[in-house]
């Protein structure tokens, strides 16, 4: 198993590699939606431009399957947003993961790394410096708490009535049930998500371990670790404009 | 799996400040850019739709235009052979009565002519028969006098009668 680069710093326990890996895959998608969205023209779209719009327009109707697109066009940046830094950080420890290897207790920036600091003589610890940062469940569960929050809050914004009748439908009796499957969307989203990252790339470690033969193995599980990083990106959007939909739409009957 | 609260904040802030960031600096740019792309394409659809009723039109005025240009045609040559064959009959009336009057002409001629031969013959005749009664009068006369003195009776009837 291998360890989290941790440090101490002022009472708070830091994961470096969690948080320099967040950083670069939000870096790595702002700079491909920048570079999308630098030669902007009318008349005249660049290869670029009509890949964003395409993935505009595939996000569009991914919400408008879950919504009315006139009520979901707000949600638009925000589905954007998910799906291509998701998809960025399952990708991102595919081709590669940086692996150190401790032999006893390691500072970095002036701090001791945490598993580390008890190693004895012998000893030694891995430590995982690149991985996706989707294979960390703390961060697929601050994905999903904001996805939490944001739909509660919208449901309490835009339906209030009927958002808080429907924890006592269809009998006030129910009311422990309906808290429990309203906890349990963003406990299943986080997850599904970290879950299924985190296993591919166990599978690559495990594979990479069969050495020459390993190779084919590991190019067809490669191919469908993108495949899966796409469709897991897909899920979580999808699933969370239908959890959004759920609770701030009232239809009509 | 441990949870390190401190990861989770760090990427739920991390997350907003993508979220802004891309709203902000591109998703703004790009929404506009692709509203104005759609108004543009609705827009070349629709002249193309209108071209399109355009030329419809056009073709079906150029239709028009031919089907009445053919049906004044065959007017034109209905008309023409109507009037031909009045023409003709009139032509024939017209001959037909040209005849008639010809020939009553000539029959008028004719009766004319016949009536001064008629004439002429009869004011011949008058003055042939009364040469002829002359000539057998004068033989009469020579031959003796009695006949003499009738004449001569007779010339003076006439004579005192005048």
């Amino acid at each position: 198993m291998h360890e989290h680069p941790i440090i101490h710093v002022g009472g708070l326990s830091l994961d470096l590699s969690a948080i320099s890996m967040l950083l670069v895959s939000m870096i790595v998608v702002f700079v491909f939606v920048r570079l999308c969205v630098s030669n902007l023209s009318v008349e005249n779209p660049s290869k670029l431009q009509n890949f964003m719009e395409w993935v505009v327009e595939f996000v569009q109707s991914l919400i408008g399957s879950a919504m009315d697109l006139k009520k979901g066009k707000q949600y638009i940046s925000l589905g954007l947003t998910l799906i291509l830094f998701i998809f960025v950080s399952n990708l991102l420890g595919l081709p590669f993961s940086i692996i150190t290897e401790a032999n006893g207790p390691t500072e970095i920036f002036g701090y001791v790394i945490e598993a580390t600091r008890n190693l004895g003589a012998g000893e030694h610890a891995e430590i995982l410096w690149w991985k996706s940062p989707t294979a960390d469940i703390n961060m697929t569960a601050g994905l999903a708490i904001v996805i939490f929050i944001l739909m509660n809050y919208l449901g309490l914004k835009h339906n209030r009535k009927y958002y808080l009748r429907h924890y006592i439908e269809p009998f006030p009796i129910f009311l422990p049930l309906n808290i429990i499957e309203n906890l349990a969307k963003p406990i299943a989203l986080a997850i599904r998500l970290f879950a299924n990252i985190f296993a591919g790339e166990v599978l690559i470690t495990v594979i990479l371990k069969l050495g020459i033969i390993g190779i084919p193995f590991l190019a067809v599980w490669q191919g469908f670790s993108i495949f899966v990083g796409a469709l897991q990106a897909f899920i979580f959007v999808i699933l969370s404009m239908v959890y959004i939909a759920q609770t701030t739409i009232h239809e009509e009957h | 799996m441990d949870l390190h609260w401190e990861t989770i904040v760090i990427s739920i802030v991390s997350f907003i400040v993508l979220y802004w960031a891309l709203s902000r600096y591109a998703f703004d740019k790009l929404f506009n850019i692709m509203e104005q792309r759609r108004v543009l394409v609705l827009k070349q659809l629709e002249d193309a739709k209108q071209t399109k009723e355009q030329a419809t039109q056009y073709v079906e005025d150029q239709k028009a235009a031919l089907n009445e240009a053919r049906k004044e045609a065959y007017e034109i040559v209905e008309r023409s052979k109507q009037t031909s064959s009045k023409q003709a009959e009139q032509i024939l009336e017209e001959a037909s009565n040209a005849v008639v009057r010809l020939k009553s002409e000539a029959v008028r001629d004719i009766e004319s002519e016949k009536n001064k031969a008629v004439e002429a013959l009869r004011s011949e005749i008058g003055t042939v028969s009364v040469k002829i009664a002359s000539k057998l009068l004068e033989k009469e006369v020579n031959m003796d006098n009695t006949q003499e003195q009738l004449v001569d009776q007779y010339l003076k009837e006439v004579g005192g009668k005048s």
